[in-house]
């Protein structure tokens, strides 16, 4: 999956090149504003950098921890914008110019080549200890070295990227105005099948252990609705959660109204989802929440041979309809 | 009082002891998230791994969800049920100073006034065993806000780790009457309370976050105008109620009713002022737009609480910058807030 | 160190779980506007209709126990106890719910809650009352309670303004404030009708045609925001110091008792300090906040 040149300097010429082309966008007056990433104040944090001013682009960033996909603050700022986009970021932007709430002209695309981004709660899990008391995690091609306490320890990649990142099918924007490097191929079969696997322990299951499985994982829900809040592809000004007339699920976190309340919303992001893994990551009590969202993606892929943010001319899938729709699904 | 002293080997059956008399709650892990729950026996392994909890223990005492009353249709009318009574005496062990100082830092709100029954109630009946830190985060700061990682304040009793054994401390008639009761502590010796001194050095080192928390009232209430400002810090964030939720000073809350036939019943919910709709009323919402709700979020725990209650509302306890989704860092915004040259606006 | 004082509080509001709603009656329903009604009610403890107190400018909290519960003033006056009144604009689900209801339908009902118009700092001044559409609803307490202890007030002007004759509330009031000799009471609309044969006008306009003197008065403003944002700086104009003008202030509230932090604004809390402010308290943050 990853190529096998060393990534950090790999990152360090994109990113070279990052801080010169958003300086000049912002220099020429091509964009108001740039939303990249710069370095976190957390160990192997990156957080979103949404500035007007040329001088801070000097902090833009390139690293293997950039999660965030920042398509999702394209609803909220005005007038032309530059953003980084990994592959699966650049989905949700065309996404939501299928959906019409961006308009491509205002946007100018700057693509990242993605090799995957690295889950910290996988290398804690790895290492068995927590992301501040680890000294250093650095990608070295196909190969992440962890360095605790002076040891150094190594071990394939795909142990430790995200799940989402292991089924990657884009990890190259298609859709971009600067692409920063040299594209990177996409997932094998044999990542692809691991990413899976959380869900498909969960397709094994018997109906009720399936039921006390997600009961269990939503008695924990708080509803902050940061899943909601970092999905780009949740940009209703009013969320149904928030309409009285009727109260369709009460604002409480009751393991039954939460559960509802993420079986309807990944019910309302289909076939806008483009299994970025944020909804998952933001969470902060670990509910397995990319379990629904993939499924739901795997579905829309079988019922509609469709995947979400491929193609910016096309229709979104379940807001559009042709009189020659299949329709025996529904009774 | 002269402090004692229990072996950790011990501190399961402690637990197991106190189960007797009262509802015991631990750090625990439920999918490798930390969180509050019942103490059921087996061994004290919570103590290898204890950092601190995701959600903190103020969700013990005022939780996410609480029923308030219930009540049942009849005709034209209704019959309100009590509220559903809670836990008689219960103890919460493990919890840290930061998370003590903030229950404090609670009460402070709900028995100002008109007395909330349902906080006071769980407070009242609870009995608090502090543990201090030996593992702070990247993400405390609890130092800057006048506390120390194994502070023996707000608590009933207070244990503090050198190594094989807990120092142990009553800091209340409550903690001394636990103490006198229990046959699993001994005296400390004069090296054990060295080895604890050096434990809490060791410990208040960690913490190297830090931020001028006492400076910032003056800036905050000479820049409340300042919306260049304002915009530019609160970019980033997406709304959600993660660092209000599970900051421990917050208490934001919702009333929302449920019927169904003819029963029913009165919830209290978490709620958060950097939601959209907090402020929303039918004619207008004040703070509509972002930065205002942000503005609100660090004025309120920095500058207005402190102008009615003489504290601070935050207690430096980083959950909410290890877990934002965006890592915005309340630290970062107060250290940029720009320094004012004017004087204060006397009122 | 602010800790709100509630030792003067009558008991009933001291005992027992204050969130609690106690049970009452509508009695009788008025339709004010095509969206406003008033409603009579009464508890129904004869105890608590007994013991029960309130002042001008208090407001309650009412209940459909199964929809929720929401901030009303009370807009009956104090002086006149037989029943409570308040009166509800239908703006959402539980004020929908609220209009459904006839007479013998129970509430629920939690309050007096907040300040109230401060009577003494009033007594022997001449008043100056504005009010718009709805905003009516706790100056009639205040105006009711006035007139009933009408020898203790200087001169009483009422200028009250809706956007049309249609949105005129409380209209036997006006009726009967126009009919009182004691009380110049000048009705204003923004837009009239065929049938209108009054005043219009906007109210902050209409205001600086009445010219209400300064001297050893208070104006008491309610009224949407928009008309309180044009009432402050006219009267300004005409002398008044922002010690001389109060208001009510409107915020989103849930518990009414300074706990659940919605309405909270810089260091009070609208539910527990207000709702009745003078302009002076409230000026430095009326602008950014409002």
């Amino acid at each position: 999956m990853a190529p096998t040149d060393c990534l950090p300097m790999k990152n360090g010429i994109m990113e070279q090149r990052l801080r010169r082309e958003a300086k000049a966008l912002l220099e020429q007056g091509k964009v108001s504003c740039v939303i990249g990433f710069e370095a976190g104040s957390l160990k192997f944090t990156t957080t979103p950098l949404i500035t007007g001013d040329k001088d801070d682009t000097q902090r833009l960033v390139i690293s293997p921890f950039m999660a965030n996909n920042l398509s999702v603050f394209l609803t909220g700022v005005k007038g032309r914008v530059a953003i980084v986009a990994k592959g699966c970021d650049s989905r949700s932007i065309v996404s939501l110019i299928q959906d019409n709430k961006v308009v491509r002209e205002d946007v100018v695309i700057i693509g990242v080549p993605c090799s995957g981004v690295i889950d910290l709660t996988k290398v804690e899990g790895l290492v068995g200890k927590d992301r501040d008391e680890i000294a250093d995690i650095t990608r070295d091609g196909d190969k992440v070295l962890i360095t605790v306490n002076g040891d150094k320890r190594e071990c394939p990649v795909q142990e430790v990227l995200f799940d989402n990142c292991l089924a990657c099918e884009m990890p190259t924007p298609q859709e971009y105005d600067i692409l920063l490097g040299e594209p990177t191929a996409a997932a094998g079969d044999k990542e692809k099948a691991k990413s899976r696997e959380k869900i498909n322990s969960l397709e094994t299951m018997k109906p009720d252990e399936r039921w006390a499985f997600w009961r269990n994982e939503f008695s924990r829900c708080i509803r902050c609705y940061a899943c909601r809040n970092v999905c780009p592809a949740c940009f209703c000004e009013r969320c149904f959660v928030e309409e009285t007339e009727p109260p369709w699920v009460l604002p409480i976190p009751r393991w039954q109204d939460s559960l509802m309340f993420q079986v309807v919303r990944n019910l309302h992001v289909a076939g806008r989802c483009t299994d970025c893994g944020e909804c998952e990551r933001a969470c902060p009590v670990g509910i397995p929440l990319r379990s629904l969202a993939r499924e739901m993606y795997d579905i829309v892929g079988e019922l509609f041979s469709y995947r979400a943010g491929m193609d910016k001319e096309a229709p979104p899938l379940l807001a559009c309809y042709e009189p020659t729709d299949v329709e025996d699904f529904i009774r | 009082m002269t402090a004692k002293k229990i072996a950790r080997r011990d501190i399961a059956d402690l637990l197991n002891e106190w189960s007797r008399e009262f509802g015991v709650f631990v750090p625990s892990r439920d999918e490798g998230v930390a969180k509050w729950a019942r103490w059921g026996g087996g061994d004290a392994g919570f103590l290898e791994w204890y950092r601190n909890t995701v959600v903190p223990p103020k969700a013990l005492f005022f939780p996410p969800l609480e029923e308030m009353f219930s009540f049942q249709k009849d005709g034209d009318g209704y019959h309100v049920g009590q509220p559903p009574p809670t836990e008689d005496r219960w103890l919460v062990f493990g919890i840290r100073p930061c998370d003590a100082r903030a229950l404090a830092v609670l009460a402070l709100t709900f028995k100002d006034g008109y007395q909330d029954p349902y906080y006071l109630a769980r407070r009242k009946n609870g009995v608090l065993v502090g543990l201090g830190c030996t593992r702070p985060y990247e993400s405390c700061f609890c130092t800057s806000l006048g506390i120390s990682p194994t502070d023996a304040a707000n608590v009933d009793l207070m244990l503090t780790d050198i190594g094989d054994d807990f120092l142990v401390e009553a800091v209340t008639d409550k903690g001394k009457e636990l103490l006198s009761k229990t046959s699993l502590v001994q005296a400390a010796t004069g090296a054990d309370e060295a080895r604890a001194e050096e434990a809490r050095d060791a410990a208040g080192a960690r913490v190297t976050r830090k931020v001028d928390s006492q400076g910032a009232h003056e800036k905050l209430r000479a820049g409340f105008e300042d919306k260049d400002f304002w915009e530019r810090v609160s970019a980033k964030c997406i709304s959600c109620g993660i660092c209000t939720f599970l900051c421990p000073t917050c208490y934001c809350f919702d009333i929302s009713d449920e019927l169904v036939k003819k029963q029913g019943a009165r919830f209290r919910s978490w709620d958060s002022c950097a939601f959209p709709l907090y402020t929303k009323m039918p004619v207008e919402n004040p703070r509509r737009e972002k930065w205002r709700r942000l503005r609100q979020k660090v004025c309120h725990k920095y500058e207005f609480y402190p102008d009615s209650f003489d504290v601070i509302a935050c207690t430096g306890c980083g959950r909410c910058i290890r877990l934002c989704p965006v890592n915005w860092d309340i630290t970062r915004v107060l250290s940029s807030l720009p320094a004012q040259e004017q004087l204060r606006l006397e009122r | 160190m602010a800790l709100s004082d509630i030792s003067h509080r009558p008991k009933f509001l001291k005992e027992g779980n204050v969130y609690l709603p106690h049970p009452a009656v509508i009695e009788k329903i008025v339709s004010e506007t095509i969206d406003t009604k008033t409603f009579h009610f009464n508890f129904k403890d004869e105890k608590l209709r007994e013991e029960f107190t309130f002042q001008s400018g208090q407001f309650c909290l009412l209940s459909v126990l199964g929809i929720g519960e929401a901030t009303f003033c009370i807009s009956s006056s104090p002086t006149r106890r037989d029943h409570l009144e308040c009166s509800i604009k239908e703006v959402g689900r539980l004020t929908r719910a609220l209009h459904r209801l006839g007479v013998g339908a129970e509430i629920g009902f939690r309050g007096p809650y907040g300040n109230s118009f401060p009577l003494d700092f009033l007594k022997g001044k001449n008043l100056v009352f504005v009010g718009g559409g709805i905003g009516l609803a706790p100056l009639r307490s205040l105006i009711w309670n006035v007139i009933d202890n009408r020898q203790e007030y200087g001169r009483i002007d009422i200028i009250y303004g809706a956007r049309t004759p249609a949105d005129l509330c409380f209209t036997y009031d006006l009726e009967a404030w126009q009919q009182d000799k004691t009380v110049n009471m000048v009705t204003t609309v923004d837009r009239g009708d065929e049938a209108w044969k009054g005043r219009v006008g906007l109210v902050p306009v209409v205001l600086e045609e009445v010219v209400p003197s300064p001297d050893n008065s208070v104006a008491i403003v309610c009224g949407p925001p928009i008309m309180i944002r044009f009432t402050f700086p006219a009267l300004e104009k005409l002398g008044f110091s922002p010690e001389q003008m109060l208001t009510t202030l409107e915020k989103r509230m849930k518990c009414g008792i300074g706990k659940c932090g919605r309405c909270n604004i810089g260091n009070i809390y609208v539910c527990r300090d207000g709702p009745v402010f003078s302009y002076a308290e409230i000026s430095s943050f009326i602008s950014s906040e409002y």
